[in-house]
């Protein structure tokens, strides 16, 4: 089976899209989420390689859903996404313990094997 | 007039009788001053008497100048005229006591004050004519007196006491009157000086006097400060007139004040009051304001009924927008104070009609401004909406595309012409969606509600397309409309640094100050821009405005542009 993929957004929409299109390009999806609490909780039950997080969630942000993943114990890494600029959040994901950042448009294997440790 | 004729006969009796009299005493003093004094004191005291028959200074100036004549009497050698002029000798001293007490209204205000007219009263027309009784006169070479009951030698002891007694009212007297001249400013206390200065210096010189014969110096000394009190006395009336003329001069001024303090906008109706008051101390004028209940209070806040209580007094409604707002009472029974009610009460209603028109002209300027700040955050709720609703509906959906288009080439595998055809969609897509994206950020900058002024405006300066250089002062977030209108001037700014100024650098800095943002952005290019010219920084100065901020341009051509914002973030 292929890479553990959660994905966290609060678009249904996208979460269908992108499930589709990772889903196509090999990964396994184990799980969607659309806020923190959701998110927490799945990751705690399906342990996933990686979770695709969207910066913009409602109540706490993806760079805070970050921290809160790390601290648990079989953390999963992080790739942020979001459809707003990329140059407008370079520093913050800078900042975080996030593995990188991919545009939501440009979302395909090779973006994120690139961020991938 | 009978009174007048009668001042001028009375004037002519010490004159006559010092002409006649060989060797009467201080015969030469008399000559001269007698009938300067009498004259003097009658003749104005009958005019203001006559002028303002309430104030009773005319009468006290009239029964002064008798009383000079009548003192003047001493003069003869006949024993009985001789005397009568001796008993009226002091009487004079204390009218001028009263007198000047007394001035400019003709009321001793305090219950002090009217203590010590009495006590004054009390030493020179009762005990000096008593003391008379025992007085040889013949001693000090003067006629003698013919009413003299017994030896007065062994009340020695009680002629100084009462020059003691006299001269502690003169103290008195000197302090209060410069207590009064010390609270007096401007006009009014110019209309004091003459009176004050002349009546003052003769009652000095008359203390002085009682203070010589109590210590006992030289005839010489002592007939030298009496000769000098005398002549000063007979300048008392001439100061009195000045005093009267500067009176009406300060009445004038009183005006102007009323109108010039009415008008100062530091001073609130009650604030007013007491400089009305002041301006208006020395004429029987006393102002009251209208309470909410329908009351009137003074300056004191001690009600005062309306219509006046004492008859004599009337009161002038004074209105503002129609409404009774205050009253001006005045004593109706002075003739030469009806101008002065005219123009004080039409000055009082211009200044109150104007502080209501000015009030009215504020809160509709407060209206305005709270609607600005209102349309400008309105707007600005607009445009977050809208941001916010291209972001969630058009961009969404087209980042759903991207992914189905990508899904779609992965399912292509081999058809190189679809994939071709794909590829183009793609970067169309991709375009279209940066444009999206560009759009959405201009409508409302998200960067800005969600990380704050610094971030945003190092954005700006990060997709200029000239060297910006940033200097920022990093701090608490600061209220929206303050973080938009700000980022709102850096950005506009910017883009009229790009479209226009043929710059190759500008620079941007925001700084926090005392509770106020400042925004600078200047550029070395070609200046001359026009403000007034062009809606993006008119739309600046609204916004920057509504906060209560200001906004200038700086850019004379050929030395780049400076815009520079203030806005208060409290």
């Amino acid at each position: 089976m292929g890479t553990r993929v959660l994905i966290v957004d609060d678009h249904a929409g996208f979460r269908a899209h992108a499930r589709r299109l990772l889903e196509c390009e090999g990964y396994n999806v184990v799980g969607e989420a659309a806020d923190c609490a959701e998110a927490l909780e799945a990751a705690g039950q399906l342990s996933p390689d990686f979770a695709l997080v969207d910066v913009y969630l409602p109540g706490e942000d993806g760079f805070a859903l970050t921290n809160r993943l790390q601290a648990l114990g079989a953390a999963p890494a992080v790739v942020l996404t979001s459809s707003r600029a990329e140059s407008d959040l370079a520093e913050c994901v800078e900042e975080s313990s996030a593995c990188g950042f991919v545009p939501k448009s440009a979302l395909s294997r090779e973006t994120i094997e690139e961020v991938l440790p | 007039m009978a009174l007048a004729v009668l001042g001028f006969v009375a004037g002519l009796v010490p004159l006559v009788l010092a002409l006649a009299t060989e060797g009467g005493h201080q015969r030469e003093l008399i000559a001269i001053t007698g009938p300067v004094i009498g004259w003097a004191f009658i003749g104005t005291g009958v005019y203001a008497w006559a002028r303002q028959p309430d104030n009773r200074l005319g009468a006290l100036m009239t029964a002064v100048g008798f009383s000079s004549c009548l003192a003047g009497l001493r003069v003869s050698t006949e024993p009985w005229v001789f005397i009568v002029g001796l008993l009226f000798i002091t009487s004079q001293w204390a009218l001028l006591f009263h007198m000047l007490l007394a001035f400019p209204r003709g009321v001793v205000e305090t219950g002090f004050e009217r203590l010590l007219v009495a006590a004054m009263y009390f030493s020179s027309v009762v005990v000096h004519p008593v003391m008379t009784l025992f007085h040889d006169t013949t001693r000090q070479g003067f006629p003698e007196n013919p009413l003299l009951i017994g030896d007065g030698t062994d009340l020695s002891d009680l002629t100084r006491v009462r020059f003691w007694f006299t001269l502690g009212l003169l103290v008195a007297l000197t302090v209060i009157l410069a207590q009064r001249w010390s609270a007096q400013r401007g006009a009014p206390r110019k209309a004091l000086a003459p009176v004050f200065v002349s009546g003052g210096l003769v009652m000095a010189l008359l203390g002085v006097w009682y203070a010589a014969l109590l210590a006992g110096v030289g005839q010489d000394v002592i007939d030298g400060l009496e000769d000098a009190r005398y002549v000063v006395l007979a300048t008392v009336p001439f100061a009195f007139l000045a005093g009267l003329i500067r009176t009406r001069v300060a009445e004038a001024s009183a005006v102007s004040q009323v109108v010039a303090r009415l008008g100062d906008p530091a001073l609130r109706r009650r604030g007013v009051c007491h400089a009305m008051d002041e301006a208006l101390r020395g004429t029987s004028l006393e102002i009251a304001y209208r309470d909410e209940d329908g009351t009137y209070a003074n300056c004191a806040g001690d009600r005062v009924d309306i219509p006046p209580a004492d008859p004599r007094r009337d009161a002038v409604s004074l209105e503002a927008g129609g409404e009774p707002v205050a009253v001006l009472t005045h004593d109706a029974t002075r003739e030469d104070e009806r101008e002065l009610v005219r123009t004080v009460a039409a000055a009082a209603t211009l200044a109150l009609e104007n502080e209501r028109l000015a009030d009215e002209l504020r809160a509709k300027v407060e209206e305005l401004s709270a609607s600005r700040a209102r349309i400008v955050e309105s707007g600005d709720a607009t445009r977050r909406r809208l941001e916010r609703d291209l972001h969630d509906g058009a961009q969404q959906r087209l980042v759903s595309l991207a992914l189905s288009l990508r899904i779609l080439s992965n399912r292509l595998d081999g058809n190189t012409e679809a994939m071709r055809e794909l590829e183009s969609a793609r970067t169309e897509l991709d375009h279209a969606m940066d444009e999206l994206r560009e759009l959405a950020r201009g409508i409302h900058p998200s960067l800005l509600s969600d990380r704050g002024l610094d971030a945003a405006v190092e954005s700006l300066a990060h997709r200029a397309p000239l060297p910006v250089e940033l200097e920022l002062s990093p701090g608490d977030r600061l209220p929206e409309r303050v973080e938009s209108a700000s980022y709102f001037v850096v950005s506009e700014a910017l883009t009229n640094v790009a479209k226009y100024a043929r710059a190759t650098h500008a620079s941007v800095n925001v700084t926090r100050d005392n509770g106020r943002v400042l925004v600078e952005v200047s550029d070395d290019g070609v200046g001359g821009a026009d403000p007034g010219n062009g809606t993006g920084l008119r739309g600046l100065l609204d916004r920057v405005s509504s906060l209560g901020g200001s906004l200038e341009v700086d850019s004379r051509p050929g030395s780049g542009t400076t815009v520079r914002a203030e806005i208060p973030c409290e």
